[in-house]
């Protein structure tokens, strides 16, 4: 007798329901880890790979993952330390010789490490690429005349000028890392992608909209990453990351200072707010009347209560900033005048400033829950001594081009963020008058501001260069265009066995360095 | 009267059309658009030079009509542009994201079909019953609440709470399975709103055709109210929730943009998502271009399909 399956409706939508049950049926935890994977969720794409094309903290924690440099950042602090280098010695302010280890591979079977490749690395920044595209990190390296190759390991960078800050900022930063040149030129657009480096990892896999897996790279041995594997996973939305937190799929993610708080004491997840390095400020156009009138600004300054904005903008999670250089910063003006709300003091400067009350400002500000809270509480505070505020809240995309051109000219107050660099005068530079129009909101036009900046970018005594940037930010008190806030705060999120690692600022991670534990 | 060839031809010129109106509206919205996007894309530290270089390349500083003649000529010659970011062709970057969206407005339509209509059956023939009063309320909330509300609701429920599936809708592992998995909560959320909506014009459609005459004979003769219901008066009270589930297929994938995102899915939101947030221009405007003609072609070929299959449509035989 044939044997027949019975192929009827009802056999086919009895079989559909058991695949549905299959797929409904409880999975656990989607995130149980085979061998040690660390999964981190990037809010952000990737954009480049290539160094000097890199456009944001995405694509520089990578790279500090997979290329190595002269020396590197120690973990949580920006001291440094020889990476690929063995010997690196200042020989006269405008020349660094270099000795590089022997035997460092590239992946990919690039090759050996040379001092050719560092200079192919440290010059392209001044060079466009293929494409024309220039580098928007050019600056970093705006001092070098050229790197001299002695031999296959050593040679010497000269420069056109002292840079006190090379050392931390360019050297141990993402603008010193070593690309292989025969890589980079081999591989053309695709090494934004397929980068090919030397150090602890390399990348395995770039899915866009998606992931990027990087391995452990074998030919690396001056210490070997905890993780065999760090899977990025792409996970736009905040909420959806501090759910997949919970839930164990991902095991580290920034997260919003407010949902930190619901995060602490959740079993199996430590939360971390640090302070960032950040620079957050209420400024003034200087150039629009009536904040064009000194007695204004201070008047504003003597209204508002730092304290109270920041409370409600961080809910006391982040610390008060007097002076534009955060504190553990070279340069920190440790002696800032703290200012006080006083409303009498206000009104008296404003009476004698001639102006007529009330007197309407529009606060621009970024669409962000913490920039929101401060302005309303901006303009409680300054509706007590007549100053109506009209807040202007503006999505990311708008709001940072708010500075610019003609836009820039009818701004009145702002509320604004800048990350900070280890480098006190290149966080200056932003305040100097040929920024006016591009990122100086303030049109703070100070020709002996930008004496000081320029003389500070180039000296190497340390005790005079902090004087220097103290007498900055004291030019900048002096204006009133700026009543500094916060440093911001970071709020990381991990799961317990995990003890991650990243710079000063939060906001650089160092994955080769995150521990199992 | 209009014969169907000629219907068919109408109906393909009003389709070109609009993909051209489509196409005039992306550019003059772009341009409309605030916000710098050399200062978003490059950041501070990029010199003008190289700013205004940037706009070039996206073709920015040109006149709308210029650009507009660009975007039609790379459309006709199936380029979408390339993303001046990373280098990558649009079109491979539109081809990787699509068939995630799909697959997902699909799996939520079916499933949307799948439980809706026989709720709009059930409720039309147990009409003033409590359940149809149950169905009709929780049809309402299903519909008034948007997607991504009902999304993080599912992901607080089940994954969290209950712990029985995944908050991601990505599969870091190439599993079927796995995948399948992820793909759950998506679906049902972006399918609730459906389910309400295809309930309520099922019930409503079914309601009118059981007092059609051919109905009570049926019933006359005897034959089974299951048969009578599914067989005989689902068959022409279904006519306009067809029209209207293909008709909506567009808000579907405007709804299936932002579940993409709180599920964390790979797909044309992400994208659409991404480029908007960075005015990442040629990205978009190549995205959206895809998203409208996919629009376009649906709702053309459920007006082509309603005119065959609805019966009372009629036309010419010249």
């Amino acid at each position: 007798m044939p044997h027949t399956t019975p192929c009827s409706r009802r056999a086919i939508l009895a079989g559909l329901a058991g695949l549905g049950a299959a797929t409904v049926l409880p999975v656990g935890r989607a995130g149980a880890q085979a061998g040690r994977t660390l999964t981190v969720r990037i809010a952000r794409e990737v954009q480049s790979l290539d160094p000097p094309f890199m456009t944001g903290t995405t694509d520089s924690n990578i790279i500090r993952a997979v290329f190595q440099r002269l020396l590197a950042q120690k973990p949580g602090t920006y001291d440094y330390e020889l990476d690929a280098a063995e010997a690196v010695d200042q020989v006269t302010p405008l020349q660094i010789d270099f000795k590089l280890r022997p035997g460092l591979m590239f992946t990919d079977g690039y090759g050996e490490v040379t001092a050719a490749d560092v200079k192919f690395s440290f010059e392209r920044f001044a060079r466009p690429n293929a494409e024309g595209k220039m580098s928007s990190y050019a600056a970093d390296w705006a001092a070098l005349v050229e790197v001299q190759v002695k031999d296959t390991h050593s040679g010497s960078i000269i420069l056109s000028k002292p840079s006190p800050s090379l050392f931390e900022v360019v050297l141990a930063g993402t603008s010193g890392v070593i690309q292989s040149q025969k890589a980079v030129e081999a591989l053309g657009v695709e090494h934004a992608f397929r980068p090919v480096g030397s150090g602890p990892y390399r990348v395995a896999a770039v899915e866009p909209h998606r992931s990027v897996t990087l391995v452990r790279n074998p030919g690396f041995t001056a210490y070997t990453p905890d993780f065999e594997t760090c899977q990025l996973l792409y996970i736009a939305n905040p909420k959806t990351a501090e759910l997949a937190l919970r839930s164990g799929e991902i095991d580290f993610t920034e997260l919003a200072v407010d949902a930190a708080a619901g995060l602490d004491g959740v079993d199996g997840i430590t939360v971390t707010k640090r302070p960032g390095q950040r620079f957050i400020w209420l400024g003034m156009n200087m150039q629009k009347a009536p904040l064009d009138n000194l007695a204004v600004r201070q008047a504003i300054r003597a209204a508002l209560d730092v304290d109270q904005m920041i409370l409600a903008g961080y809910q006391g999670n982040a610390p008060r900033l007097n002076t534009m250089i955060p504190p553990h910063l070279l340069g920190h003006w440790a002696d800032a005048p703290v200012y006080q709300r006083d409303t009498a003091r206000a009104r008296e400067l404003l009476a004698g400033a001639g102006v007529s009350l009330p007197l309407t400002l529009k606060l621009t500000i970024l669409n962000e829950p913490a920039f929101q809270n401060m302005a309303l509480v901006a303009q409680a505070l300054l509706q007590e001594v007549g100053v109506t505020v009209e807040i202007d809240q503006r999505e990311a995309g708008t709001f940072w081009s708010s500075g610019k051109g003609e836009s820039g000219q009818a701004l009145e107050l702002f509320i604004l963020r800048f990350n900070a660099n280890p480098d006190p005068s290149y966080n200056a530079r932003w305040f100097l008058p040929q920024q006016i129009g591009d990122w100086n909101w303030q049109r703070f036009d100070s020709p002996e501001f930008a004496r000081i900046q320029a003389e500070s970018g180039m000296n190497s005594d340390r005790a005079s260069r902090v004087e220097q940037i103290i007498e900055l930010q004291k030019l900048m008190d002096a204006s009133a265009s700026m009543v500094w806030l916060t440093n911001d705060v970071f709020a990381l999120g991990y799961r317990a066995g995990i003890a991650p690692a990243f710079l000063p600022d939060g906001n650089n991670w160092q994955f080769s360095h995150f521990k199992a534990v | 009267m209009q014969s169907y060839p000629a219907y068919v031809i109408n109906r393909i010129l009003t389709a070109v059309l609009s993909v051209f109106g489509a196409m005039l509206v992306i550019v003059i919205l772009i341009s409309l658009v605030p916000g710098d996007p050399a200062t978003v894309l490059l950041g501070p530290l990029a010199t003008p030079e190289y700013a205004q270089h940037f706009i070039a390349e996206m073709g920015l500083d040109q006149p709308v009509h210029v650009r507009l003649w660009r975007l039609a000529a790379g459309f006709a010659q199936g380029r979408l542009g390339t993303d001046v970011i990373s280098g990558q062709s649009v079109n491979t970057i539109v081809a990787a994201a699509l068939p995630h969206t799909f697959a997902l407005a699909f799996a939520a339509m079916a499933l949307a079909c799948l439980v809706g209509i026989p709720a709009g059956v059930w409720s039309a023939v147990r009409k003033g019953s409590a359940g149809d009063t149950a169905i009709a309320m929780v049809s309402v909330v299903f519909v008034s609440v948007p997607s991504f509300i009902l999304g993080i609701v599912l992901l607080v429920v089940f994954s969290i709470w209950l712990d029985w599936l995944p908050v991601l809708g990505l599969s870091p592992s190439a599993s079927l399975r796995d995948a399948a998995i992820r793909m759950i909560l998506p679906t049902v959320a972006l399918a609730l709103g459906w389910i309400g909506l295809i309930a309520r014009l099922v019930r409503t459609s079914m309601l009118e055709t059981l007092g059609q005459n051919y109905i009570r004979t049926a019933r006359a003769y005897g034959l089974r109210e299951g048969l009578v219901h599914y067989r005989y008066a689902l068959k022409n009270a279904v006519i306009p929730t067809l029209a209207i589930i293909g008709m909506g297929f567009g808000r579907l994938l405007g709804g299936a943009v932002l579940i993409e995102i709180i599920f964390a899915r790979q797909g044309l939101g992400s994208i659409l998502y991404d480029a908007l947030q960075a005015r990442n221009f040629s990205v978009l405007q190549g995205t959206v271009f895809v998203v409208v003609v996919i629009f376009i072609a649906v709702n053309l070929l459920t007006e082509l399909s309603y005119a065959l299959f609805d019966p009372r449509i009629k036309f010419s035989r010249r």
